[in-house]
C-alpha cells in the first residue's frame, strides 16, 4: 500500500517559525498543490454563495431590474454592499497568505452567479427579457481594488484608496451597459426612459412603480450635478463601510487565529 | 429474522413515504392560487369595491391585445390602521410574470404609467390593455398596489394564449425620442454581453495570475509566519507589483473607454422618471335612495350576511334592489343571467340576495331585511369574518329604477356573528 501520509509542517523554534525545508520536498509540494486546489474550490464556492445571498439581501432589486439602477441610489447602495462583504475577507486572506485576490474573486464570482440566476430564474423560468434584468458589472472595480493593495502593500492605504475608487468609478464602469436604457421615450403623453417603459410594460405584480427607491426631484441638487456628487459621496461611504468590515474581519481572524494556528 | 425485519415499523414508514411521494408526483395539480382569498375577510370587504370587471377577449394569439376594464370605489370604511389609497397606489395587472406586456393603462382617462392616489367614496373607471407574449393559460386580474398596505386583487378571469399563427417570435418595438426604433426584448443586450465578456476576461486573467502561482495557501502561510508582519510584504514581488500596475492601468483605460463609447453612442439620455400623477375621482351614482344600516349579522351555519336597514326613496321612480357586491362576490337578487354576467366571470351567486321588500315606491320609507346567502361565503374564506379582530363589514348595494338605470352606493357598519 502506497504511503499517502502528508509531510506535516514542523515548527522549529519557540517563536513559531516553520521549517521551510519541507517546501523543497517534491511530494510535499505536490500535496500542498492539491490542497490548494481543494481550498480554492471551497473558498470560491463559499464566496459565490455568500456574496449572492448577501447581495440579494442588501441590494437585490437595485441589481435585478434596469429601472431601479438610477444615478443616486444604485451607485450608493451597491458599492457599500460589496465593500461590506469584501472587507470581511480581505484582512484574513492578506494577513495569512498575502493574497490580494478577494475583491476580484468576489466581483467575478458575483458576475458569473448573477448571469446564471438571470438567465435561468428570470429568463427561462419567469420569462423576463435579459435586456431588463441583466446584471451590472463590478469586476473592473475589484481588479482596481486588489491592484491598489498589491501596489501599496498596505491595508491602511488600500482601505482608503481602494474603496474610494470602488465607489467613485461604479457609474462610469457600468455606463456602457446602462446608457441604452436611459434614452428618452414619449409614452401616453408622458416622458419616460427606455428602462422606465420596460418596468411599466413587463408586468411585475408585486413590484409596483412606487416601490422603486430611486432619485426624486429635490431642492438640494447642487446645480444638478447628481452623478459626480453621488460618486464622491458613494466613495466616502464605501471607505467607511469597508473600513468597518475590515476591522470586523480582523477581530474575527485574530480571535479564530489562536485556534487555527494550533491545527495548522 | 428476515420476516421480522420486513415488518418493522421503520420499513412500513419508509414504504409509506415513498408511496406518498410517488402519489404526489403522479398527481400534479395546476397552481391556481393567486392570493385572492388569503387576506382577512373584513379587509377584502372594506378596502376596495371592484365591480363591472371584464376581460376581453379571453382567447388570443401571441401578439394580440386583451382589454381589462372595470370600476372600483375605495371604501369609506377603510381601516384606519391600514395605510390608505389616499397616499400612494399603482394600478397593476395580476399575472404570472410577464406573460403579457402592458401597453396602456388609465383611470378616469388619466394614463397610469406612474403611481397615483385615490379618494375614498369616489368612483374610478379603469382600463388596462395588455399584449399576449407567452403561450399558455393564465388567470389574470386587475389589482391595485397600495403603498405600505399591500395588494388588493380584483376579480380574475382565465385567458388562453395560443402561439402566433405565423410562428414569429414576440417583438416589442418602440421609437425613442431620438428617432431610433428599438425592440425592448433585446435593447442594448449585445453591448451588455460584450462588455461583460471583456470584464470577465480581465477578472479571470487577474485571478489566474495569482492562483497559478506554485505556492498558495499552506506554503504562503508558512512563509508569512516565518517572515513576520514587517517582512511578509516582501512576498509581493516586483513582478507582482508590475502585474498589479498593468491590471490597474488596463482597468482604468477600459472604464474610460467604455464611458466615452457610451457617451458617443447615446448622447441624449435622461434620468429614471418617477413622481405621482393626479386622477380626479367621480361621484358615485347613488341615485335617490337614502340608506341607513341599523345592524348586521353573519350566520355561520347559514353562510349568510343579514343586514337590517332603513331605506328611503326620495326619487320619483320605484327602486328595486338588485345586487350586493363585497370582496369581489356578486350576490344577485334573481337569476345571474339577468344581471349582465360576462364570459368567464367568476364569483357570481345568482338568486342569493333576498330582500324583505321587493320594490321601494317613490317617497316610501321602509325597513328592509337584506340577506346575502351562498356557499361562496365558505369557499371564498369569508367565514373568517368572525375571527377578524375588527368585526366590521362593507359592500356595495346595487339597485335600479323603473327605467333600468343602475345606481349603487356603499353600505357598511358593525357586524355580529350568529354561531347557532
Amino acid at each position: 500500500m502506497a504511503n499517502i501520509a502528508l509531510p506535516a509542517p514542523r515548527i522549529t523554534d519557540a517563536s513559531g517559525h516553520y521549517d521551510l525545508s519541507i517546501l523543497d520536498n517534491p511530494r510535499a509540494r505536490s500535496y500542498y498543490r492539491r490542497f490548494d486546489g481543494i481550498l480554492i474550490i471551497v473558498l470560491f464556492s463559499f464566496l459565490a454563495l455568500g456574496i449572492s445571498i448577501h447581495y440579494a439581501l442588501t441590494a437585490g432589486d437595485w441589481d435585478y431590474w434596469i429601472d431601479w439602477r438610477d444615478r443616486r441610489w444604485w451607485p450608493l447602495v451597491t458599492p457599500l454592499s460589496l465593500m461590506m462583504f469584501i472587507g470581511g475577507f480581505v484582512y484574513p486572506i492578506w494577513k495569512a497568505f498575502r493574497l490580494p485576490v478577494i475583491a476580484t474573486a468576489v466581483t467575478t464570482l458575483l458576475c458569473l452567479v448573477s448571469w446564471v440566476s438571470r438567465y435561468f430564474n428570470f429568463g427561462q423560468f419567469t420569462d423576463f427579457p435579459l435586456s431588463f434584468t441583466f446584471p451590472s458589472t463590478y469586476i473592473g472595480l475589484g481588479v482596481i481594488f486588489d491592484s491598489v493593495l498589491i501596489m501599496t502593500r498596505s491595508l491602511l492605504i488600500s482601505a482608503i484608496v481602494g474603496p474610494f475608487l470602488f465607489g467613485a468609478l461604479i457609474w462610469p464602469l457600468n455606463w456602457p451597459l446602462f446608457a441604452a436604457s436611459k434614452v428618452p421615450v414619449e409614452y401616453s403623453g408622458t416622458l419616460v426612459s427606455v428602462a422606465d417603459l420596460m418596468g411599466y410594460q413587463y408586468i411585475r405584480t408585486t413590484t409596483p412603480e412606487y416601490l422603486r427607491i430611486i432619485e426624486e426631484s429635490t431642492l438640494r441638487t447642487f446645480g444638478g450635478s447628481v452623478t459626480p456628487l453621488t460618486a464622491v459621496f458613494s466613495a466616502f461611504v464605501a471607505v467607511i463601510g469597508y473600513s468597518l468590515f475590515l476591522l470586523l474581519g480582523a477581530a474575527l481572524y485574530n480571535f479564530a487565529g489562536r485556534y487555527a494556528r494550533r491545527i495548522i | 429474522m428476515n420476516t421480522a425485519k420486513s415488518r418493522s415499523p421503520a420499513r412500513y414508514l419508509g414504504n409509506a413515504l415513498v408511496l406518498g411521494v410517488l402519489v404526489l408526483l403522479a398527481l400534479p395539480m395546476e397552481a391556481v392560487a393567486h392570493g385572492e382569498r388569503a387576506q382577512l375577510a373584513s379587509m377584502r370587504m372594506r378596502t376596495l369595491h371592484w365591480f363591472d370587471i371584464e376581460v376581453s377577449p379571453v382567447r388570443v394569439n401571441v401578439g394580440d391585445t386583451i382589454v381589462i376594464t372595470g370600476k372600483f370605489i375605495p371604501s369609506e370604511f377603510w381601516p384606519e390602521q391600514l395605510p390608505s389609497v389616499t397616499d400612494t397606489a399603482f394600478l397593476n395587472v395580476g399575472a404570472p410574470g410577464p406573460k403579457f406586456i402592458r401597453v396602456h393603462s388609465e383611470v378616469n382617462g388619466v394614463p397610469m404609467i406612474r403611481s397615483t392616489a385615490f379618494e375614498p367614496g369616489k368612483l374610478y373607471e379603469f382600463k388596462s390593455v395588455v399584449r399576449a407574449r407567452v403561450p399558455g393559460r393564465y388567470h389574470i386580474h386587475p389589482l391595485l398596489n397600495v403603498k405600505d398596505a399591500g395588494t388588493l386583487v380584483g376579480k380574475g378571469s382565465w385567458v388562453e394564449v395560443e402561439p402566433s399563427p405565423t410562428g414569429e417570435p414576440f417583438t416589442n418595438e418602440i421609437t425613442t425620442l431620438t428617432g431610433e426604433t428599438v425592440d425592448l426584448e433585446n435593447v442594448g443586450l449585445k453591448s451588455v454581453i460584450g462588455w461583460h465578456l471583456v470584464w470577465i476576461l480581465v477578472g479571470v486573467a487577474f485571478l489566474a495570475y495569482w492562483l497559478a502561482k506554485p505556492e498558495l495557501f499552506i506554503p504562503r502561510y508558512m512563509r508569512v509566519r516565518n517572515l513576520g508582519p514587517e517582512q511578509a510584504n516582501t512576498m509581493i514581488t516586483r513582478r507582482d507589483f508590475l502585474a498589479g500596475g498593468i491590471f490597474f492601468t488596463i482597468s482604468m483605460v477600459l472604464i474610460l473607454a467604455g464611458y466615452l463609447w457610451a457617451e458617443h453612442k447615446y448622447p441624449v439620455t435622461i434620468p429614471l422618471q418617477t413622481g405621482k400623477v393626479g386622477v380626479p375621482g367621480r361621484p358615485v351614482p347613488s341615485g335617490p335612495l337614502v340608506v341607513e344600516v341599523e345592524n348586521a349579522n353573519y350566520e355561520l351555519a347559514g353562510r349568510s350576511l343579514t343586514m337590517r336597514m332603513k331605506l328611503a326613496n326620495e326619487g320619483d321612480s320605484p327602486i328595486e334592489i338588485r345586487e350586493f357586491v363585497t370582496a369581489n362576490i356578486r350576490f344577485i337578487n334573481g337569476p345571474a343571467a339577468a344581471a349582465g354576467v360576462v364570459e368567464n366571470e367568476e364569483l357570481v351567486a345568482g338568486d342569493s340576495l333576498h330582500s324583505s321588500v321587493s320594490t321601494i315606491a317613490p317617497g316610501q320609507h321602509v325597513d328592509v331585511v337584506l340577506r346575502a346567502e351562498d356557499s361562496l361565503w365558505e369557499t371564498q374564506r369569508m367565514t373568517g369574518l368572525i375571527h377578524d379582530p375588527d368585526s366590521r363589514f362593507a359592500g356595495l348595494l346595487v339597485y335600479r329604477d323603473a327605467e333600468g338605470k343602475r345606481y349603487y352606493q356603499e353600505v357598511g357598519g358593525s357586524i355580529l356573528p350568529k354561531f347557532f
